[in-house]
């Protein structure tokens, strides 16, 4: 029970921790987001009511007389409500709703693409630690090479290749847009035909770094003394190397798959730039680049709450796999 | 993104091991260096090299050419030109981030161990929350407040070090808590050196390699980072590297116009580049973890064993070993058994004793074929006498016999329970799956009455079976390795210190339950322990062995009353027995027939 204790307070910590970076960051750095966005949004023919404009305020920093402090809590409280402002680049709507227009692309892309990438590397890490001292120590510096790759690079040259000279996959887009989104067969197959080049690149270059550290701890894990008597006791091959080797050396890369995330999203961004998919992280973008401040925020925030909640997923995850977690937290 | 796992590996050096430090030579360093290098030139001296990489030329997007060798942009720059100042900024951004992180990630990992308390949580929070704060989104969120126009180099570097220092302060962090419980460490900080002191002489010296692995991290890191950024058009402004190169390339559509040559080289570089820092961290990962060191592929040497197996010699025997040698094939060949002969008898316990490194557990792991490469038995034969008739030669089996041999025949027990248990699955499981392996005819109740009778036979309470390894005590651990040994009803059991790491009175009940189990199943036992004094009481026979070979073997009555080799009678001496009287009895023994003792310590210098 600590342990689940523990990693529900770590990450509450971590929550208040985003919360107030979010809070800071606008006011700590130079220039005066509220008076920018203000001229946009009376630019758009916003109407600049006192209530629109005290939300920003709250949001990025003000020189109002109002305390720090208050203006604190009062952005804690905004935030607990889920009133992020009114996006500029997409008035009037509000921030909340633009993200949740944005988020299931994301999270369908990235999450398929990640588990899959996961997936994959930890098969063939097993495979290639295991059979080490055979040609298979080949693939090591190979998928270096992809690790070292800038990501957004090799997704041009792919897009340039299989879409534009081949005509296999289509140039960029979350859909045909002939279609109306709804959840029919149709569209459906469309949004994984779009979808099949990014999750593709993604893979490609994210699968070497798993392949690497689960084939280094399947290394450690068959010099163990445990594999030792799984040989002894004469059990097949294939067993020895699942239920002992890799049960074993998957630990860490479970719980640096908690880690990763972090950095899987990061990525999704450059994708969806790449292929100009709907997601959250073209929204981020777009908001850059419309000096959207208050959507930023709100992008920022909701990836943020979105890594947290799959670091504690796979943490209580963690604790089914690993035994040992449960009792000594 | 090996980086991330915390893997805490013991280096095999005191603090003077500087020369361990430095990598091994092997290809793949000498590839890394050689890209790293290359590039560094290109980044350092072809500056100076090439022409103005600014100036417009009226011949846009010219294929390469002997006048241009990359070609020309949109707007007939040079490429060439623009690509070794663009390398030269990716490089000074790279080394100012990978110097910034690691010295962030110095200070919240090694320090914040080494003072522990209130501090090492704290910072240890701080970090764990940094790294679940995804990086590049908060880059983009502070890249986007700071006006363009103030968006130079040094901002970017010091965001960038701020996003992505976490993750080593993790893996430094878990190294130098294990550091810190060093015997030399905590001698330093007993004798009352400075903890600064401590910090910089006892323990930075041995994270040296992990800190270097870290900062070619983080110099990955930031020229990836650093390029995505300027793709996004969020760069350095006013600054010119690889990505920034990539920014204008994709802007003026390159690919689409079939100008390769503007965009594929800058991102050739970067992989190179960093390729060649992985590849060079490879042999960093290699000091670190010694295990991770390439296996030579070795040519197999021609075997000179004689196939044929030890014919049976009279009934009673179940274990005939004959000449049998394992040799360790590295560069300079370690002979780690010579010719050792030994039969077991039915029933009986044959003690094999000597110290660490006389090649003891090499003679045990070989007879029943767990040697591993570099280990090979070059001579000699194992042959097993089934009781049910027929011989095996145990060294000429086929992998699917060798499965089937083992255990069901010759079973063992490993020392130090400890890791010999597979410590995620629980004991249930790893009784029944020698039991679905070598007898898939069972049913599933069958099986399960099987581990309880074998629990129950070695004084282990049943409802232990749902148990995993890390929730039983040493001694009890050791009792379920037991009872898996006897679940086939072996006619062999080879034990290999099995009682070493035990206290001296879970030890007795131990020895105590193996001789009963022994006199009522009737299984040969093979114990095999540095601990000669303890043989004399347990054991009918002993083999004494030293270097490799097998210098004294008999009845134990024998030896204990007459111990012919020089070395028996050093053994003999070296130890206090479990029960005072016998031990002295035995040194007094030594007094009362003096002989040339050859004096000195006698160095270990086998292979286990």
């Amino acid at each position: 029970m600590r342990y689940y204790a523990r990693k529900f307070g770590f990450y509450l910590v971590a929550l208040w921790a985003a919360l107030t970076l979010n809070f800071f960051i606008p006011r700590l750095l130079p220039g005066n987001p509220v008076d920018i966005l203000m001229a946009k949004l009376s630019q758009r023919g916003g109407t600049v009511d006192p209530s629109a404009r005290r939300a920003y305020e709250l949001l990025l920093g003000t020189d109002s007389s109002e305390s720090l402090f208050q203006q604190y809590i009062s952005y804690l409280g905004n935030m607990f409500r889920g009133d992020l402002g009114v996006s500029v680049s997409a008035f009037p709507a509000p921030v909340s709703e633009v993200i949740a227009g944005a988020l299931p692309w994301t999270l369908m892309l990235v999450g398929i693409a990640t588990f899959l990438s996961f997936a994959f590397g930890i098969v063939l890490g097993t495979f290639v630690g295991w059979r080490r001292g055979t040609w298979l120590d080949g693939l090591v510096p190979a998928t270096t090479v992809l690790a070292a790759v800038p990501y957004f690079w090799l997704a041009l040259l792919l897009v340039a290749l299989l879409s534009s000279a081949w005509g296999w996959f289509p140039l960029q887009g979350g859909y045909d847009i002939l279609l109306t989104p709804g959840w029919n067969g149709e569209f459906i197959s469309s949004a994984i035909y779009y979808g099949t080049l990014p999750a593709l690149t993604i893979v490609i270059s994210s699968v070497g770094g798993w392949l690497l550290g689960m084939r280094n701890m399947m290394v450690s894990a068959t010099s163990e003394d445990y594999v030792l008597t799984a040989q002894a006791k004469g059990l097949r091959g294939s067993r020895i190397m699942i239920r002992y080797a890799a049960r074993n050396a998957v630990l860490p890369s479970v719980a640096g798959f908690a880690i990763s995330l972090g950095f899987v999203v990061s990525g999704a961004v450059i994708t969806e730039q790449v292929f100009s998919y709907p997601g959250i992280g073209s929204k981020l973008l777009q908001a850059v680049q419309n000096n959207d401040y208050a959507l930023m925020q709100g992008v920022f925030l909701v990836i943020t709450v979105a890594v947290l909640g799959a670091n504690l997923v796979v943490d209580l995850l963690y604790a089914v796999i690993d035994p040992r977690t449960r009792v000594s937290g | 993104m090996t980086n991330i796992s915390a893997v805490t590996v013991e280096p095999p050096r005191g603090r003077a091991g500087w020369r361990s430090m430095l990598p091994r030579w092997s290809p793949k360093l000498g590839v890394g260096l050689v890209l790293i290098a290359l590039i560094t030139f290109i980044g350092v001296i072809g500056p100076l090299l090439v022409g103005d990489p600014n100036t417009i030329r009226d011949i846009s997007l010219t294929p390469p050419s002997g006048d241009f060798w990359l070609g020309t942009t949109w707007t007939g720059q040079d490429v060439v030109a623009q690509l070794a100042h663009a390398t030269r900024g990716s490089l000074y951004i790279g080394l100012m981030v990978g110097v910034m992180a690691t010295f962030l990630s110095a200070l919240f990992g090694i320090v914040g161990a080494y003072v522990g308390g209130y501090v090492d949580e704290g910072f240890n929070l701080f970090s764990n929350v940094m790294l679940v704060i995804p990086g590049l989104p908060l880059v983009i969120v502070i890249s986007a407040f700071v006006p363009a126009d103030q968006r130079g180099m040094w901002t970017i570097a010091v965001v960038l070090a701020i996003t992505g220092w976490a993750a080593s302060a993790r893996v430094l962090r878990a190294q130098t808590l294990s550091l810190r419980n060093r015997d030399y460490v905590a001698a330093a900080r007993v004798s009352g050196e400075k903890s600064w002191r401590v910090i910089t002489v006892e323990i930075l010296p041995n994270l040296l390699p992990l800190l270097a692995s870290q900062f070619v991290f983080s110099v990955i890191y930031a020229i990836l980072s650093e390029a995505g950024l300027s793709f996004l058009g969020l760069g350095a402004s006013n600054s010119s590297t690889l990505g920034t190169m990539l920014y204008y390339a994709q802007n003026s559509f390159a690919l689409q116009r079939q100008a390769w040559w503007w965009f594929v080289p800058p991102g050739m570089i970067i992989a190179l580049f960093g390729c060649g820092l992985a590849l060079i961290n490879f042999s960093i990962d290699e000091i670190i973890n010694p295990k991770l060191r390439d296996i030579p592929r070795r040519v197999k040497a021609a075997v000179t064993r004689k196939p044929e197996p030890a014919p049976r010699t009279d009934d009673d025997v179940v274990l005939t070993v004959n000449d049998l040698s394992v040799v360790y094939q590295v560069e300079n060949p370690v002979h780690a058994v010579k010719d050792v002969s030994i039969t077991l008898r039915r029933g009986e316990i044959l003690g094999l004793a000597g110290e660490s490194g006389c090649g003891k557990t090499t003679l045990a792991y070989a007879i029943n074929r767990l040697h591993r490469p570099p280990a090979e038995v070059t001579t000699g034969s194992v042959t097993f006498h089934d009781r049910e008739g027929g011989d095996v030669d145990v060294l000429a089996l086929t992998p699917g016999e060798l499965r089937a041999f083992r255990w069901s025949k010759l079973s063992m027990v490993f020392q130090g329970a400890m890791n010999a248990l597979n410590p995620v699955i629980t004991v249930r499981a790893q009784l029944d799956d020698v039991l679905t392996t070598h007898r898939p005819e069972m049913t599933k109740a069958q099986r399960k009455a099987k581990c309880e009778e074998v629990l129950k036979l070695v004084g282990v309470d049943v409802r232990r079976l749902s148990s995993f390894p890390h929730e039983l005590s040493g001694g009890m651990r050791q009792r379920v390795m037991i009872a898996m040994a006897l679940l086939l009803d072996p006619q062999v059991m080879i034990m290999d210190e099995p009682t070493t790491a035990l206290d001296v009175v879970v030890q007795r009940g131990i020895l105590r339950e193996i001789l009963r189990l022994r006199d009522e199943i009737g299984f040969a036992v093979l114990f095999i322990t540095h601990d000669l004094p303890l043989l004399l009481e347990l054991a009918d026979r002993i083999a004494v062995m030293k270097d490799g070979e097998v210098v004294e073997y008999g009845a134990a009555q024998d030896m204990f009353e007459q111990p012919a080799h020089p070395y028996t009678r050093q053994l003999l001496d070296s130890f206090p027995s479990l029960t005072g009287e016998r031990g002295s009895f035995v040194r007094s023994g030594e007094q009362l027939t003096p002989v040339d003792r050859s004096g000195e310590p006698t160095p270990s210098g086998g292979v286990r």
